[in-house]
């Protein structure tokens, strides 16, 4: 006997009433601003017909405050399992056209359920948070659900990718899903992120800001530091989901989506020689510098707005996934400040993490000087580079451009920090302090004895530059692998990172070390 | 080389493709790669200009935290002895008191009830 249609029927239009979500208007009206419905952003994302929707019939469980009864399609969030680039990813979209995709405590759950599943399969977790925040009708069940989130975050960090996309209110305590994610992509002009936004500023201190200085994308991008990705409209954002998943494992036990069926090319590079200004006092573009050691020069920058004088993302060398950190000796001479300090290290630890080989270009003017600096803290931000690479098990490959002096030389991926290859070109300076300095303290009493100090001093400034402002001295001592012309670099770094892949290292066991903060 | 699966009268065959001619690998950057990006937001987000703060020296009394001033328990020309409350400042519906640092007499005060302060700002000048 064929199934009653009655009940096909009603399945049916449980199945209709959970499409619509909050209504075709509600819906309508997103898309006149620009922005896709919750339902639309995961469609796009997947690959067609692979997504697995989990919890659609999802009931809230309110009383209170006119809670009884009320109907909520999914209870505010679509979770579920899908393919993008034929690689399974797990997903969760909050629908703002539902309670204002207000979180509950079925809302959260949903959550957390899709991210146990995530991580017991091994998969990322792309977050789509969209939401007015805690459904103050369920009271503390709301916000027990945020932080039963959280903690599902904290539980899967490091075990697998966590990206979150910030494509409409996020504010207050949801901020912190995000902000304990890998990575977060926000969406210009339609999406505000903040803890305590302007009206809360206002009441509790008496301060006026703007939603533009605190809470916009450009805000967290630019100043806060924050976000990794700006998105122009939601369509990017998901643009940028796949081009980010593109180069990741799918957990911290699988290695990178490497290509090794290419072989390595040791042509020469000369085009490379042409960065590098004659006038050492002259910029060199990192960017262009990475462009041309990844291939195609599909360089996928990271935090692209947020202390340049570091540049740190994604690319292929040889067709091996690597992480890049570089510093940019056009912004703030390339030294390294508290805000490029912590940059690099959150990005170095994630490469860690999920066994992305890294690879460090140093150009290095040393650590910024300054009141500022040393009184906000220079001393624990700095030292977050040199514990993300000393701690750091995956390949690393160091390149030295140009200068690379004192602290920072080391806080860049010396020898002494791990690296298992370090090259230098034949315009590294590799020494512990300039010149100038140098000269200053080594000849002090030779200097105010001479009968021309200031002809003696330029004669000895000359001098120290000549012999130790190379890399002759580190390569000397086993410091530097190798002096490299640039236009090999990067022949010699794609074989490198070609047999340093069996690289394994193990540690002193411990429940974990404890990273400057 | 490029593996290709190549399907000839309906068998599937998987095979491996060397391309002879090779585009050098010093070519220009090639651009027509479907590049992604994160989006460029330019120069940072300006913040509205910090009030003039009167300068930091000896006898400067700065207010601990951002708020507003409650209230001035003293006058210009007042002696006043460590330890003393100087202003009191309303934030986070706390009231947090400033106390002299030491002995000395109130030579300026800066700020009035009602006016909102920075952490960090002159409030009151004792000689």
């Amino acid at each position: 006997m064929p199934i009653n249609q009655q009940f096909i029927d009603e399945l049916q239009a449980r199945r209709e009433k959970a499409l619509v979500c909050g209504g075709k208007d509600k819906i309508e009206a997103r898309h006149k601003k620009g922005q896709l419905s919750a339902r639309e952003r995961l469609d796009s994302l997947f690959d067609a017909n692979s997504f697995q929707e989990v919890g659609m019939h999802a009931v809230h469980r309110g009383r209170l405050f006119g809670m009884e009864g009320k109907e909520l399609p999914a209870d505010g969030v679509i979770t579920g399992i899908g393919r993008i680039a034929g690689h399974t990813v797990a997903a969760y979209s909050q629908d703002f056209t539902v309670a204002g995709g207000s979180l509950g405590e079925v809302h959260a759950q949903k959550i957390c359920d899709i991210m146990d599943y995530a991580q017991r399969c091994g998969i990322p977790v792309i977050g789509f948070n969209d939401s007015g925040g805690a459904r103050i009708q369920e009271g503390v069940e709301s916000l027990s659900g945020y932080g039963k989130v959280f903690f599902k975050n904290v539980y899967c960090s490091g075990v697998i990718p966590q990206i979150a996309v910030i494509a409409g209110p996020c504010a207050g305590g949801a901020a912190y899903s995000p902000a304990l994610a890998d990575f977060l992509i926000m969406v210009q002009g339609t999406a505000q992120m903040f803890i305590c936004g302007p009206e809360v500023i206002k009441a509790a201190t008496g301060e006026t800001v703007t939603m533009d200085e605190i809470g916009s994308a450009a805000a967290h991008a630019s100043v806060a530091g924050n976000i990794h990705f700006v998105a122009r409209d939601d369509t990017h954002a998901l643009d940028l989901v796949r081009k980010l998943l593109s180069f990741l494992p799918a957990n911290n036990i699988q290695d990178p989506r490497h290509d090794l069926s290419q072989s390595v090319s040791l042509e020469p590079d000369d085009a490379m020689n042409t960065l590098i200004p004659e006038d050492p006092k002259g910029a060199i573009d990192a960017i262009k510098v990475i462009q041309r050691l990844v291939d195609q020069a599909d360089f996928f920058e990271v935090q692209q707005d947020w202390a340049k004088n570091l540049v740190i993302g994604f690319g292929r060398i040889g067709g091996i996934v690597v992480g890049i950190v570089a510093n940019q000796s056009s912004v703030k001479a390339g030294t390294l400040d508290i805000d490029s300090s912590d940059k690099g290290a959150r990005f170095i630890r994630f490469c860690n993490a999920f066994n992305i080989p890294i690879v460090t270009l140093v150009d290095t003017g040393g650590f910024m000087p300054g009141k500022a600096q040393e009184r906000g803290g220079i001393i624990r931000h700095g030292a977050k580079m040199l514990f993300a690479y000393a701690s750091a098990t995956v390949p690393k490959i160091t390149v030295i451009m140009r200068k690379a002096y004192g602290g920072a030389y080391l806080a860049m991926c010396s020898r002494d920090l791990g690296a298992d290859m370090v090259y230098a070109w034949p315009t590294a300076e590799i020494a512990v302090m300039g010149a100038e300095g140098a000269v200053n303290v080594l000849y002090r009493e030779e200097i105010k004895k001479a009968a021309d100090p200031a002809a003696r001093r330029a004669e000895l400034i000359k001098q120290y530059r000549d012999e130790f402002a190379s890399p002759y001295q580190a390569a000397g001592r086993c410091m530097v692998t190798d002096v490299i012309d640039p236009s090999s670099t990067r022949a010699v770094v794609a074989a490198a990172l070609r047999n340093t892949l069996s690289k394994r290292e193990t540690r002193p066991p411990k429940k974990h070390g404890n990273i400057p903060l | 080389m490029k593996k290709l699966r190549i399907t000839v009268e309906g068998k599937p065959y998987e095979v491996t493709v060397e391309e002879l001619s090779e585009a050098s690998q010093t070519a220009a950057a090639p651009t027509g790669v479907a590049s992604v990006a994160s989006a460029s937001v330019g120069a940072a987000p300006a913040s509205a200009p910090a009030p003039a703060h009167a300068p930091s020296g000896p006898g400067v009394v700065t207010s601990p935290l951002g708020g507003v001033v409650i209230s001035v328990s003293v006058e210009v020309g007042q002696a006043v002895k460590e330890g003393e409350v100087l202003l009191t400042v309303e934030a986070m519906k706390m009231n947090t008191q400033v106390f002299a640092p030491n002995d000395g007499s109130v030579e300026e005060i800066h700020v009035k009830a009602g006016d909102a302060v920075a952490e960090g700002q002159a409030m009151l000048k004792l000689a």
